[in-house]
């Protein structure tokens, strides 16, 4: 719905005009005696003013209004803080907000004031040690002449509106309305799309709201996945400006099991039909009992969140969520029919039938699911009024996330599990929240759990896995759906670089106001990024699991014992990551067992138990996890490695020398090394450990190895939480561009390289004392390039244990560059040489290299 | 079984429409691949992903070319990441009963079937998948 | 029987806002405060369904008010009118007993939203 602001214009130009004058004269009364009651006042005018014109859509007002807020704010508490300086800035600020609510008067843009906005901000940031927090303002345009027909703001417009939104969501996908919703809101948009499609836990999403559209609320038979596409995508749809999807979601989910309520909301009785169908392709939502809005009987359906995803997606039967995670979410009232299969759903769950009898149970302990609604704003205060209603009822017993953290809005998904012990039961529990907004009432159960009492059929294994997922706090999600997320992010991101671009290249005059704007974009999708990370995070034991098993075959196979003792594995990483270790850890285990421990005989011999022992211990720290995985066997030899590698020409003689054991033990790592027949006790270390490390680095990880004789080999896994980022020099040769890691640059210089001397064939860079092997980089890619005579630049680049320090010659120096890393996916990963890729802010995808692999491959 | 139909020159070839992500036109420039095989036309950013490009026509060693190259079928699921270059292409049809192709064995060609009238040779996701992995082995 | 509202806020244009959109909804504005005390006043005077209730205001503060609201009427709905950043605020207004909150900048649609579900409707 969209009301008409340009009506309340006369009276924000009159009232804001007021506040002004108030808070000029209160400033002036300031540098006569600083009074509480005057900084007060200050505050009021301002916070005034920035209310009255977010609500109008005046951004630059509500911008300045709010950061002069922040200011008198800050000085509240000490008063003495106000100098004169301070005093001056804010004059000026009300002189700015002056002019600019007179040129909202005479019916112009106010122009934002970037200037002072940023003198104000510093001077909060100086006060308080933060920034100030971003203005949020609604979308209107009251300064254009407004359209009739979406400016009517009636119930039954809005109705309509929502219908139409809602085919287009079928037709499309609820991403797409979402996001359409977003661009005229500004703010629930975002949020209800990933609200409703995003939240495979499957949040539930109702048949109505307030504006009308209807989910059909598919629930077929007793998988219960069911899919409601009105819902959400059509409210959003509703209009230019209207954007409504919060209250679509908000009051829709909580209207579960409020006979007559879910079409009550829009007031329109014409609303109340199931506009929503589902998508053409969303093959599972067969319209059940509960659909078509019949008033709330059974008012939450599942909103599959496959309706996020891509076209293309949805035409795949398998691409819509699966039962597992949707039941969980299904509740029916209690007036519903037993013999619907609506209720032998429920039943299946935790039939609720059996509320009256449960409601005066001895045994009065309650575990109450929650959820907040994912598009409500300040979710803490939302979280803490749920806890106050519910601590009325009788005892808190357990409360997650804790209060403290609820109140400061730290509430994973919007998850809230409450243990009470009351004598309310079921009924009075929903009772005390139904009346709360933006919160969906996931589960209600007995701590001790009672069989249903209605003979239904048995439930399925499905349901069981939904209940168990209702009470571990799990949230099921598609790997492709988290790809698709971080891949979408990524985009966002991209869209975001290149907005920035596009505004280098504005007049001075209008850039102020994209940069400000590309600014809030780039914090948001940075934080969306976040978000999106940490719903990517993934215990370890997903794939350590595997392990024991692994470690049982290979030691029958070898004929030894093994112990295996895992610990750590709760610890979570990056879902990309972790991908990438399964088969390294494999990898690195089986080289523990194959050749890290002794035969038993060899062992009783050494006096160790017959029994070898493997750990593999996962810790946290700080940004980091690391994984040892280290064997109480025979060790590593540094000097049989280093003859090895030397005998194949690997390493000099002179650097063998000088290496120290834990570099010889990398030696372990360059291909071929110990594959060399004498080496029997270190034979097969070398098989794989190439690609063990180099799949490690790829993720932006490090691999050390120690060991000592006779006692046993320790490998260190290094690897950051998600998916990393790197800093980058950006080197040109020809028409390409590549990306080294800074990590490993020593240098950079510019010679020519005619004067340099040669030996052989390869010229020689002096450094420091010595001289180094300069690689032309366009010969060691195969990159054309015809680098023009002369001065060139050169790069000098840490090599590993075998290469050394080598000099690479370029053409051109691009400067640095913080990126994201991504993996190389099939077949690039077959390639030699190259650790990763990524995307910089221009679009052009560049490859980051491994030089050492490059010299040698 | 629905198909995408899609021509490399004047040949037409079909790939199971649930192996198809999508189909792209070709970024202007792509990002070279370096010690890349000559298959490999390069890498480009769809969407934030790093897709690999190559080029149908060598992946199937057909005989060389001057081809207007127009189009980019990406392949779905675990091969994501990469993407066919080809002509154009048709469209989407029901192809039913593939026979055996004649000549070599290719891993990449399930058969040929028959399609208005005109031949469709069917193509393997996974055969197609192995083509590109075994033009990165070095032992061949 | 359409419900009876009382709006409290400082601001004219804000009471003039919420106002309407009230009237939008189906409810009946039977009365408006400018400041915490005269809200008071107004309560007791005109028994209203529920309050809407600006936090910063002159005199007395919409805290200070829903307190002495609720002491009076321990079943009065009382919707606090907050804006981002006044979390802490909100807050104490439900340890006060306010029944529920809306954000600034409103719209609409959620206003009636939240109100509709306090009051038992939606």
């Amino acid at each position: 719905m969209t009301m008409d602001m340009s009506r309340y214009l006369g009276l924000f130009i009159s009232e804001a005009t007021e506040h002004l004058e108030a808070l000029g004269r209160d400033l002036v009364e300031l540098e006569r005696e600083a009074t509480a009651s005057t900084v007060d006042s200050m505050f009021r005018h301002a916070h005034s003013v920035k209310g009255m014109a977010s609500s109008m859509g005046f951004e630059p007002i509500a911008m300045l209004a709010h950061r002069v807020e922040d200011l008198v704010d800050a000085v509240r508490g000490d008063r003495k803080l106000l100098d004169r300086d301070l005093v001056d800035l804010l004059l000026s600020a009300a002189d700015t907000l002056t002019a600019q609510v007179r040129a909202v008067a005479s019916s112009r843009e106010p122009e934002q004031a970037e200037p002072l906005l940023q003198q104000l901000s510093a001077r909060v940031r100086a006060l308080t040690g933060h920034a100030p927090a971003v203005t949020r303002v609604a979308h209107v345009t009251v300064l254009k002449p407004a359209e009739a027909s979406s400016e009517a703001g009636s119930a039954t417009g809005d109705g309509t509106a929502g219908g139409v939104g809602a085919s287009d969501a079928a037709g499309t996908s609820g991403g797409a309305a979402g996001a359409s919703g977003d661009t005229a809101s500004g703010s629930g948009g975002t949020a209800s799309a990933s609200g409703s499609g995003g939240t495979p836990a499957g949040s539930s999403a109702s048949g109505s709201a307030a504006s009308g559209s209807t989910g059909s609320g598919g629930t077929a038979g007793a998988s219960a996945s069911g899919s409601g596409s009105g819902g959400a995508a059509g409210t959003s749809g509703s209009g230019p400006s209207a954007g409504a999807s919060g209250t679509a979601d908000a009051s829709g989910l909580v209207a579960s099991g409020a006979p007559g309520s879910a079409a009550g909301t829009s007031g329109s009785g014409t609303s109340g039909s199931a506009s929503g169908t589902p998508g053409p392709d969303s093959g599972a939502g067969r319209d059940g009992p509960g659909a078509s809005g019949a008033a709330g009987s059974t008012a939450l359906a599942v909103l599959p969140p496959a309706s996020l995803m891509p076209p293309r997606e949805l035409s795949s039967p398998d691409a819509l969520y699966g039962a597992p995670t949707g039941q969980s979410l299904v509740r029916v009232p209690a007036e519903v029919d037993p013999g619907s299969p609506v209720a032998a759903l429920a039943a299946g769950l935790k039939a609720v039938t059996n509320v009256g009898v449960d409601g005066r149970a001895a045994a009065p302990r309650w575990s109450v699911r929650l959820r907040i609604s994912p598009t409500c704003q300040v979710p803490g205060v939302r979280a803490f009024l749920v806890h106050k209603r519910l601590s009325t009822l009788g005892t808190l017993v357990d409360l997650r996330p804790p209060l403290e953290e609820l109140k400061a809005g730290r509430i994973p998904d919007g998850f809230i599990q409450v243990d009470l012990e009351t004598a309310v039961g079921e009924a009075g529990i929903q009772t005390a929240l139904r009346n709360v907004a933006e919160v969906e009432v996931v589960s209600v159960s007995q701590a001790v759990p009672e069989p249903p009492i209605i003979a239904v059929p048995p439930p399925t294994s499905d349901s069981a896995r939904a209940t168990a997922d209702a009470s571990s706090r799990t949230v099921r999600v598609r790997t492709e759906l988290l790809d698709y997320f971080l891949d979408t992010v990524g985009e966002l991101m991209l869209a975001t670089a290149r907005l920035r671009e596009v505004g280098k290249e504005l007049p001075e005059n209008t850039r102020p106001a994209l940069e400000e704007g590309v600014y809030r974009l780039h914090t948001l999708v940075k934080d969306l990024h976040d978000k999106v990370m940490s719903a990517r995070m993934t215990p370890l034991s997903l794939i350590t699991d595997r392990l024991p098993r692994a470690a049982r075959d290979l030691a029958r196979r070898k004929e030894r014992e093994v112990e295996l003792v895992i610990t750590g594995a709760e610890i979570e990483l990056d879902r990309a990551i972790l991908d990438e270790l399964a088969d390294p850890l494999l990898h690195l285990l089986r080289n523990c067992i194959d050749h890290g421990l002794e035969a038993p005989e060899e062992r009783l011999a050494a006096k160790k138990s017959v029994r070898g022992r493997v750990l593999v211990t996962v810790r946290r720290a700080r940004d980091r996890v690391i994984i040892d995985i280290e064997d109480d066997g025979r060790g590593m030899d540094p000097v049989r490695l280093k003859a090895s590698a030397l005998k194949r020409g690997l390493i000099t003689e002179e650097a063998a020398a000088r290496m120290a054991d834990r570099d010889a033990f990398l030696l372990s790592c360059l291909p071929g090394v110990s594959t060399a027949k004498e080496l029997t006790d270190i034979s097969g270390r070398g098989v794989g450990m190439d690609a063990v490390k180099r799949v490690v680095e790829s993720v932006g990880g490090t691999l050390e190895i120690d060991s000592e004789r006779g006692r046993g080999t320790v490998f260190t896994l290094r690897l950051p939480l998600t998916v990393a980022v790197v800093h980058l020099l950006l080197v040109q040769v020809g028409e390409e561009v590549f990306g080294l890691p800074i990590a490993k640059v020593v240098g950079a210089t510019e010679a020519d390289p005619e004067t340099l001397s040669r030996s052989r064939e390869t010229a020689l860079l002096p450094h420091g004392n010595g001289l180094l092997p300069v690689h032309p980089l366009e010969v060691l890619l195969g990159v054309p390039a015809s680098p023009r005579p002369g001065f060139r630049p050169f790069v000098v680049m840490e090599g590993d244990a075998g290469t050394g320090k080598v000099a690479l010659a370029v053409d051109r120096l691009l400067g640095q560059e913080e990126v994201v890393l991504k993996p190389l996916s099939r077949p690039l990963d077959l390639l030699p040489g190259l650790s990763g890729v990524t995307i910089l802010g221009n679009g052009r995808p560049v490859f980051i290299l491994d030089v050492p692999r490059l010299l040698t491959a | 079984m629905r198909h995408v139909i899609f021509r490399v020159e004047k040949e037409r070839y079909g790939l199971p429409l649930s192996a198809v992500r999508e189909v792209v036109v070709p970024p202007e420039r792509y990002t070279r691949v370096p010690r890349a095989p000559s298959a490999i036309t390069g890498v480009m950013n769809l969407r934030g992903r790093v897709v690999t490009v190559v080029e149908l026509r060598q992946l199937l060693h057909l005989p060389e070319g001057p081809t207007p190259l127009c189009r980019v079928v990406l392949l779905d699921r675990g091969r994501r990441d990469l993407g066919l270059l080809v002509t154009d292409v048709d469209g989407i049809e029901a192809v039913e009963r593939v026979s055996a192709a004649p000549g070599k064995v290719m891993p990449a060609v399930r058969g040929v079937a028959r399609l208005g009238g005109l031949g469709v040779t069917v193509l393997d996701p996974e055969g197609l998948d192995a083509a590109v992995v075994a033009l990165f082995t070095p032992s061949k | 029987m359409a419900k009876r509202v009382l709006v409290v806020d400082d601001a004219i244009f804000m009471r003039n806002m919420i106002k309407d959109i009230f009237a939008s909804g189906g409810f009946e504005v039977v009365g408006e405060a400018a400041n915490g005390l005269e809200a008071v006043e107004k309560f007791k005077e005109l028994k209203p369904d529920l309050t809407t209730m600006d936090i910063v205001m002159p005199f007395k503060s919409g805290i200070e008010a829903t307190r002495e609201i609720i002491k009076a009427d321990s079943s009065a709905v009382v919707i606090m009118c907050s804006a981002l950043g006044q979390e802490s605020l909100v807050m104490e207004a439900i340890e006060a007993g306010a029944s529920d909150f809306i954000v600034k900048p409103f719209r609409a649609e959620d206003v009636l939203a939240v109100v509709k579900k306090v009051l038992g409707e939606a």
